[in-house]
This record gives C-alpha cells, structure tokens and sequence, in this order.
C-alpha cells in the first residue's frame, strides 16, 4: 500500500493551523465550511440525477449494502448525518416504524429542504425529523443514537478527526456508526480507469446536466484527497471505536467503514 | 458489485409493484404494518429479512452480522426451509403441516407467516384492466383471451424446468447439459416461440380489426 500523502495523515485533514484543502485547492480552514455549502447549495436540485448518472445507479446499492449492515430494527434511534436528499433515511424511517425514530441532520438547508420534499412526497412523515448541523459540533445529547450512519459526507467535513469524535459522544453504547464513502481501488487499473472517469468525464457530465462543471471538479479532487481505507479506520480507533472494519465496494471505489462504540 | 442487494433490490421492487396493481392488498398489508419476518432459504448465501410498512422492505442480513443472530427479540418471526419447499408457503393454511413434517423451522410469531404468504396469494390483479387504459377495453380483452392460453402452456412448461432445474441442483454431479436436455430444451423453446408468434399475429389481426372499425366511424 502507498503511504498517504502528506493530506491524507490520521491526525488531522488540515494541514496547518490556518489552511486546509478544498479539492486540490488550498483554502483558508474558516471557509472551507461556506465553500463546502455553496458547492452543495448549487448541486442540490439536480443531486439525485447526478448521484444516479455518476454512478451508473450503483449508489442505491451501497446504500442498501450499508442499510443491510447497520442491524436496524424497530424502534432504533437512527441519525442519518450529512444525509442530503434522504435516500437512506427514507428506508430507515419506513424500518424503524413508529416506536423509532430518524434524524436527517445536514449542514445545508438547501438539501435538507430538496430532502424534506421528496420524503414528503413519498408519504414518509411522523417519524423522521430534520434538523440543520455541522457534524463537527452535532447538537445532541450524548447516548442518543443506536446507530449513525454517514454516507458520502465525511469527506466534505473540514475537521474529520472532530466530527468523529463527535459522533461517538452521540452514539448510544452498543450503537454503531457506518460511514459509506469513496475510497482507493485496489486494482491499480481499476484506480487509472476511475481517474480518467472522475476528472475527465465527470466534470463534463456535471456541466452538461448541471451546468456546473466546478462543483463536480471539486467532488472528483475531494473523492481524491479523503483518507483511504486503513487511514479512515484508524481515524475511527482514534475517535474511539472499536471492532472497526471495514469491506471495500465496486473494487473499492467505496468502502464502508463500521465501528462500534461500547 | 454487492449482489445480495441487487437481488434484494430486485425482490423488493417486484413485490411492491405487484402490491400496488391490486388495490386491497394496502388493507392486507396492514395487518402486518411494523412486523418483521426473516426467511433463510437454505439454497442461499444470505438470509433474507423481509420489513413490513405501507410497503415492503427486503434486506439481505450480511454475514459480517454473524455475531449479532437474530433472535426473536429483533425480528417477530423467523422461518428456515429449502427452495424446494417455498412455493408450497403460498397456501397459508398447509404452513403448520409443513412445520410438521420438519419441511419447515418457524421460531416466533406464525400469525405473521401466515399474513405474509395470504398477502401474496390473495393478489388479484385484473391484468386486462391495467392493459385497457392503454388500448381501450375490445382489445384488452381479446388480448388477454390469447394471453391466458398461451400463459397455461408457458406455465406448464416452467414448472417443468423447474422440477427438472431443482433436481439437476441437488444432484452435486455434473451440472453440463446433456444432449438430451439440450434437445428438450431446445423444443421448449420452439414451442414457445411458435405459441408467441401465433399470439403476435392475433394481435395484428386485432390492430387491424381496431384500424378498420375507427375508420368506419369516422
Ligand atoms: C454527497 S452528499 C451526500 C448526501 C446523502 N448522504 C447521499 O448519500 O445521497 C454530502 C452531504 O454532506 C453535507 N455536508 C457537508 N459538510 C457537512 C458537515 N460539516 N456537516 C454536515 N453535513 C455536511 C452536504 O451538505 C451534502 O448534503
């Protein structure tokens, strides 16, 4: 395994006091946040197309396969952090039914409010409640949580080390976290050919639906720079899991992490 | 790829689909609304835990949850059998002969089984409905009238491959077609076919039938 680069280490994603990356970029710490939001904030109403023609449909998969892991059951207390659109809150809240409870809990109103709205739509309402916050400072009491789950959010977050450890104040004992989220391929062809796909054609397909070829420059460099696989666990050991693993998806385009906190 | 949820997936969608073609199974389903019921089929890698709400949700139980076995504490009722035994759960009322005849491991709640497997058996869909709001009710009908012969055979002949399909299953020798499958196979198909083509030439009839009436009224 390539040793990470210098971005990518277990202590922290920033790389100085006062810096820290934005894609490729290197951006003020204090604005990632507003940068992170505006780039959500501009994809939001276009997102569920996107995440489908991206991926060729194959993200509803590694939603269900991290639904199918997090062992939940009526009446769970679920917290879909950086849950956007809803698509796993919406499985979960017809689960849990109404002795349980799920929070959809994201930085940007925008999604949140795409989220709410389809939800809606679907007829799922009662159980779920949606609330705006920064996974880095979640605004719950500690033990709230049977089970969290983050997909594809955690590499937005500026301060990933925080954010964990803000999870697992959340958690319940016995409660489990799953983080779904892109990672390194294992095969080095499989790595060159989901290259030329994320910064070459990716783009192109964000401008060409989106109109918004930046916003999917920036999910391709982010996709690069988040932790690979043993980075992330070790973070989450860090944070305080334990009988942390995790089981590469798609060769390991995605992997999904799970620890427990006891 | 994860292919336990691409069958999942695939199993949930059927079900729901079939569920919102027939306007009361909603009433049916509700029985069952908050209930959880897991399927291990023994023929299959994963087990499968079936959810119900105002629809159906189906997981895969993964076997890095090994550790954490369902007990009847997480899911109201479990039951274990072999492909062989699965379409007999259609009729609710033989579940408790089978459970007799060891053909069936069931743990918790029956009531629940049972709901699941008259859910599905009780579906009534009027087919020639749904395909009259796209071609008006003469031609659904007559339709239909071709589609139910040729549905009869064509369910005859699955039912044998699948008698024949399961016993070459749980015959661990070779699994290479034998010429003489291969042949009866081959005159499955053929049959099929020549039953298909005579039903697309019926409706063309029928098109023509329809052109030539409209035309008449104009
Ligand atoms: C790629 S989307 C994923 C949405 C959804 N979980 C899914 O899988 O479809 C990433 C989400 O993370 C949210 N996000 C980014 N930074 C965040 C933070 N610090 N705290 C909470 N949510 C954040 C974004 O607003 C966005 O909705």
């Amino acid at each position: 395994m390539s040793t990470p680069d210098t971005n990518d280490t277990s202590a922290s994603t920033q790389t100085s006091e006062s810096t820290t990356h934005f894609g490729f970029k290197q951006v003020d710490t204090s604005q990632k946040v507003n940068m992170v939001k505006d780039v959500f904030q501009s994809v939001a109403a276009k997102y569920d197309i996107m995440n489908d023609l991206m991926s060729f449909g194959v993200h509803r998969l590694w939603k269900r396969y991290t639904i199918d892991c997090s062992g939940v059951r009526a009446g769970h207390k679920v917290l879909d952090l950086a849950g956007g659109t809803g698509d796993l809150t919406a499985k979960f809240s017809r689960i849990v039914g109404e002795s349980g409870q799920v929070v959809l809990a994201d930085i940007n109103d925008a999604m949140l409010k795409v989220g709410r709205d389809k939800l809606r739509d679907k007829g799922i309402v009662g159980n779920v409640q949606y609330v705006q916050a920064n996974a880095e400072a979640l605004p719950f009491p500690d033990n709230s949580f049977d089970i969290i789950t983050i997909a594809f959010g955690l590499r937005n977050v500026t301060d990933k080390d925080k954010a964990l450890a803000s999870m697992y104040r959340v958690l319940k004992p016995a409660g489990r976290l799953l983080v779904l989220e892109f990672s390194k391929p294992t095969n080095d062809m499989l790595n060159k050919a989901y290259d030329m796909y994320s910064f070459h054609l990716l783009p192109k397909i964000g401008q060409l639906v989106a109109n918004d070829a930046d916003s999917y420059q920036y999910l391709a460099e982010s996709i690069r720079m988040h932790p690979e696989q043993e980075v992330l666990k070790t973070m989450m050991e860090t944070a305080g899991f334990e009988q942390t693993t995790y089981h590469n998806l798609t060769g390991g385009i995605v992997a999904l992490h799970r620890g427990f906190k006891f | 790829m994860p292919f336990a949820q691409l069958m999942t997936s695939g199993i949930e969608l059927a079900m729901n689909q079939l569920l919102k073609l027939d306007e009361d199974s909603q009433q049916r389903l509700k029985k069952l609304s908050g209930k959880s019921l897991q399927v291990t089929i023994k023929e299959l890698p994963w087990p499968l835990l079936f959810s119900f709400s105002e629809q159906i949700d189906v997981r895969a139980v993964m076997p890095s949850d090994k550790d954490l076995e369902p007990t009847t504490e997480t899911v109201d009722c479990l039951i274990e059998l072999n492909l062989e035994t699965l379409p007999k759960l259609r009729d609710s009322s033989q579940l408790t002969q089978l459970i007799q005849q060891k053909q069936l491991n069931l743990v918790g709640d029956i009531y629940v089984a049972q709901t699941f497997s008259a859910l599905l058996k009780d579906l009534d869909i009027d087919w020639e409905e749904q395909l009259s709001g796209y071609t008006g009710d003469v031609v659904a009908h007559q339709t239909f009238a071709s589609m139910r012969t040729l549905f009869d055979t064509a369910k005859t002949q699955i039912e044998q491959g699948a008698i024949e399909l399961g016993e070459r299953l749980t015959q661990s020798d070779s699994i290479a077609v034998k010429p003489s499958e291969m042949f009866e196979f081959s005159k499955n198909v053929s049959e099929l076919r020549s039953d298909t083509e005579r039903l697309s030439a019926r409706l063309a009839l029928l098109e023509q039938a329809k052109k030539a009436d409209t035309g008449l009224n104009n």
